[in-house]
């Protein structure tokens, strides 16, 4: 894939003690431990409950581009933390960070994106420092 | 066409018979329903008004005494995530099952507190649960008398600005506290709710679980919340887009990109 930038164990470590804040399923199908950050085009956005889902087609090279399904927390946290089912358009090149799928499944689940206005946005819980710390 | 709509006036009238037909009269009308109802009354209760949130992580008591076969599947549980952390301890059928009384008051998302004469209704955001407490001064049904279900029974009542709620008959193997926990169909939970003394956008709810096939004490679980009074409870339709299937092993599949 493009580039995978692994962040460190102290990151990871709050990620973990936030697993019980949201509920709904298990995490185990995510690897907590890993972080990647992919920049994909999004092809679909699935304003739902239990959790909203975005899709986006993340260019390789010699290769076409693999489609990641990017599963963030329920509409009820996103909108109290300030998105809106059209926050995110079809055909934005848009950089993720999320924990990926342990199996291998191109996604994960949802920690931080960049949106086109330069601002972070991230995931409820732990992931908020990140914002804190670079929305300045 | 004719048959259908004749078909449904047959429903209907059967319906409208059932319910009257039922052993109505003999079923007592309780204060919270009576046409008595004295909305004053309430003016008396404590401001419970706006959203309740949890306080992520603060969460006390003490720890639980288990007994019996309860121990026994805890501790198989502990053993097989000590050789798998990615074990997922069996919980319900599907993710969009709630998992009854207690864990309804502690989902992290919102509690929000309706008062009417006679009655406390409690909605939980997440799933959007609903449980209703009997603070009328009805009798709680026996045991045997309760179809045993997600939520329960509650009768409540008031010492103070302190609700006490007892609640029993929920269904027998829902979470209880913790996952790898699950009560028996003796479980008795009492909860003491109030305000913090100090700062009323402060809630207090404390637990008493007590359920002598599982316990071998009673287990105590404290939890505090944080009010908010700008936001409105938002819907929370789980079955949307549940994409979180969970296998024939209790484990939940991961879900393919669309």
């Amino acid at each position: 894939m493009n580039r995978f930038i692994v962040l460190p164990a102290s990151i990871v470590a709050l990620v973990l003690a936030s697993i019980t804040v949201l509920g709904h399923h298990s995490f185990v199908m995510f690897d907590l431990t890993k972080k990647v950050t992919i920049k994909g085009v999004v092809t679909k956005v699935e304003w739902t409950n239990p959790h909203v889902w975005v899709y986006a087609d993340v260019t390789q090279k010699d290769a076409p581009p693999v489609r990641w399904g990017i599963e963030y927390t329920s509409i009820n946290h996103l909108t109290r933390l300030g998105m809106k089912s059209n926050t995110l358009k079809v055909g934005d090149t848009i950089e993720f960070t999320v924990n990926p799928y342990a199996d291998g499944t191109p996604g994960g689940r949802f920690q931080v994106m960049k949106l086109p206005t330069g601002k972070y946005f991230c995931d409820v819980g732990a992931a908020q420092q990140f914002c804190l710390d670079n929305n300045k | 066409m004719k048959t259908s709509s004749f078909a449904c006036s047959i429903l209907l009238l059967g319906l409208a018979l059932g319910a009257n037909g039922l052993a109505q009269d003999t079923r007592p009308v309780y204060p919270a329903n009576s046409s008595k109802a004295n909305y004053s009354d309430l003016n008396k209760l404590p401001d419970w008004r706006g959203l309740w949130f949890p306080v992520i992580g603060k969460v006390g008591g003490t720890e639980p005494v288990l007994i019996g076969e309860a121990k026994k599947t805890w501790d198989m549980y502990q053993e097989r995530l000590a050789r798998d952390s990615r074990y997922e301890i069996p919980e319900t059928a599907n993710n969009c099952e709630p998992d009854g009384m207690p864990s309804l008051m502690t989902f992290p998302y919102n509690l929000e507190f309706l008062f009417t004469p006679g009655k406390i209704t409690v909605v939980q955001e997440a799933l959007m649960q609903v449980r209703r407490i009997f603070t009328d001064g009805r009798p709680m049904p026996k045991r045997d008398e309760l179809d045993p279900n997600y939520f329960g029974y509650s009768t409540g009542r008031w010492e103070g600005e302190t609700l006490v709620v007892t609640t029993i008959g929920t269904k027998p193997g829902q979470r209880l506290g913790v996952a790898g926990i699950t009560n028996s169909d003796q479980l008795t939970i009492t909860e003491r709710i109030y305000l913090d003394s100090k700062d009323r956008d402060l809630m207090h709810l404390d637990f008493t679980f007590e359920d002598p096939k599982v316990l071998g004490q009673p287990w105590k679980r404290t939890h505090t919340f944080r009010r908010d009074r700008t936001w409105e409870q938002i819907e929370y339709i789980c079955e949307q887009n549940n994409r979180h299937l969970i296998g024939g092993d209790g484990q939940t599949i991961t879900p393919k990109p669309k």
